[in-house]
């Protein structure tokens, strides 16, 4: 029996004690228990360590990248990688091992992943003018990862209690078992999105990380400005708005805080990245 | 450098300009309210005139919160770009796949006129969420591209970034004082 099919079992037979439902005489089998209630059952257990969030984002990841890989451009990644690192140097974070990507995607969204992980569609690339607005668009997802808000809304459905002690020192069949359990709830959770209230905070973060990392804190908001003028139906954009509140309404709730960082003249580099992200441009006009 | 050589490397440099999409060319947008026009992007500036909602304006640059515009009446002014909508007020919403296309810059090539729909649908569609299969080989790819905090130093140096303090704010847009 593994680790983790013993972890199974103590939660499942935790859970029917907590529920009285172990009832007498009832056939009782592991193989025909339905993962999502038991675990949803006992709730709650404990808080997620450090070295346990990254194994969950790096699981999640696997199956966000399974649905567009990265982009096969080197030099843009690794560029990428250099305003993330830099926007989450600025964050209470600085420590986990952040990585940054572009994706194949021509739909335009951002993603973020528990433990360091931020993808960034070629759409959302596509529709940027410069460095700030991509630091601010980092520094929201960079938000979403500091306040665990992705952790906090699969902890509701408690799946990650399965990385309890010895599971999370995965060996790597223990780590495909655990990819192979949360890709349901990834899948499910990005696309019904987090809670708008998560989505706010992290425009208000997201805007100081940027300010902080010395860009010009409209950014962020410069692309909310572009996403406004787009039909909410818009293909390319169906995800993104199913799963975020509208550009104009984000932008109201963003409003007052913006006016505190009113007298910041800080650059945008905006050369630095379209020379960068000349080639994808090149691409999409051929 | 003789002459035909140079002549040849300007023609190269004409030919690399004109490849690369425009991308900063005039974006226009409307006012959303009343708007009044500074003369300097500060608050405290000189107001130039007050538009009426809906006027439309050619967007100059950005910058921090402002935006330098350009009427048919006013030739160089500064608004809050919060109070500037992008696109035409009569404009119907955007479904292209390229937004800044469609409000005047991005991914235009200047040969042609009207080539502002990406063809070739692919991606992170809901559907294609729903049937993705791990993929732990691009993770590990992924992870190639990380960057060390001394190299993130290097790279906001290079790009003349200076690391300020900034506090967060709350909802009301209060300044935070306790780090969150």
């Amino acid at each position: 029996m593994s680790a983790l099919r013993m972890l199974i079992t103590g939660l499942v037979v935790f859970a029917a004690a907590t529920l009285g439902a172990c009832k007498s005489g009832g056939g009782f089998s592991v193989e025909n228990i339905n993962l999502d209630t038991v675990v949803k059952s006992v709730g709650n257990l404990r808080q997620v360590k450090e070295p346990e969030e990254i194994q969950i984002g790096d699981g999640m990841a696997e199956t966000l990248l399974g649905a567009s890989p990265l982009l096969d451009d080197p030099e843009l990644q690794k560029y990428v990688n250099g305003i993330g690192m830099w926007v989450a140097l600025q964050s209470e974070r600085p420590n986990l091992p952040w990585h940054f990507g572009v994706n194949s995607s021509d739909h335009i969204n951002a993603f973020a992943a528990p433990g360091g992980y931020v993808i960034v569609t070629k759409g959302m690339m596509m529709q940027l003018r410069n460095e700030a607005e991509l630091a601010g668009v980092l520094g929201h997802e960079i938000s979403h990862v500091t306040r665990k808000h992705h952790l906090n809304a699969l902890r509701k459905s408690a799946l990650v209690n399965l990385l309890g002690e010895g599971v999370s020192a995965a060996t790597d069949s223990k780590h495909a078992e655990l990819v192979k359990q949360l890709a349901g709830p990834t899948k499910e959770l990005y696309a019904r999105g987090l809670d708008k209230s998560d989505e706010f905070e992290a425009d208000r973060i997201g805007v100081v990380l940027a300010a902080r990392a010395g860009y010009d804190p409209y950014g962020l908001p410069a692309v909310l400005t572009t996403l406004a003028t787009a039909d909410p139906k818009d293909n390319f954009l169906s995800l993104l708005y199913k799963t975020h509140p509208l550009p104009q309404v984000r932008l109201d709730k963003l409003a007052p805080g913006l006016g505190t960082l009113d007298g910041i003249k800080a650059p945008q580099n905006a050369s630095r990245f379209q020379l960068l992200t000349r080639k994808l441009r090149v691409a999409a006009s051929q | 450098m003789s002459n035909p050589k140079r002549a040849i490397l300007i023609r190269l440099f004409a030919v690399l300009l004109f490849a690369i999409p425009a991308a900063d060319a005039a974006e226009t947008g409307y006012t959303l309210r009343a708007t009044e026009v500074k003369d300097k992007p500060f608050l405290d500036a000189a107001t130039v005139v007050t538009l009426p909602e809906k006027t439309q304006v050619e967007i100059v640059t950005r910058q921090g919160a402002w935006m330098q515009i350009k009427t048919r009446e006013v030739k160089s002014g500064w608004v809050r770009m919060l109070s500037v909508r992008l696109g035409n007020p009569d404009q119907k919403p955007q479904t292209s796949g390229n937004l800044l296309s469609a409000i005047g810059i991005g991914n235009r090539p200047r040969t042609t006129s009207s080539s502002t729909v990406t063809t070739g649908v692919r991606g992170f569609s809901e559907e294609d969420l729903a049937k993705a299969a791990p993929n732990p080989a691009e993770v590990e790819k992924m992870k190639g591209f990380a960057v060390t905090p001394g190299e993130a130093g290097s790279f906001a140096s290079a790009g003349k970034l200076a690391a300020q303090e900034v506090a967060y704010f709350d909802d009301d847009g209060k300044p935070l004082k306790v780090k969150k």
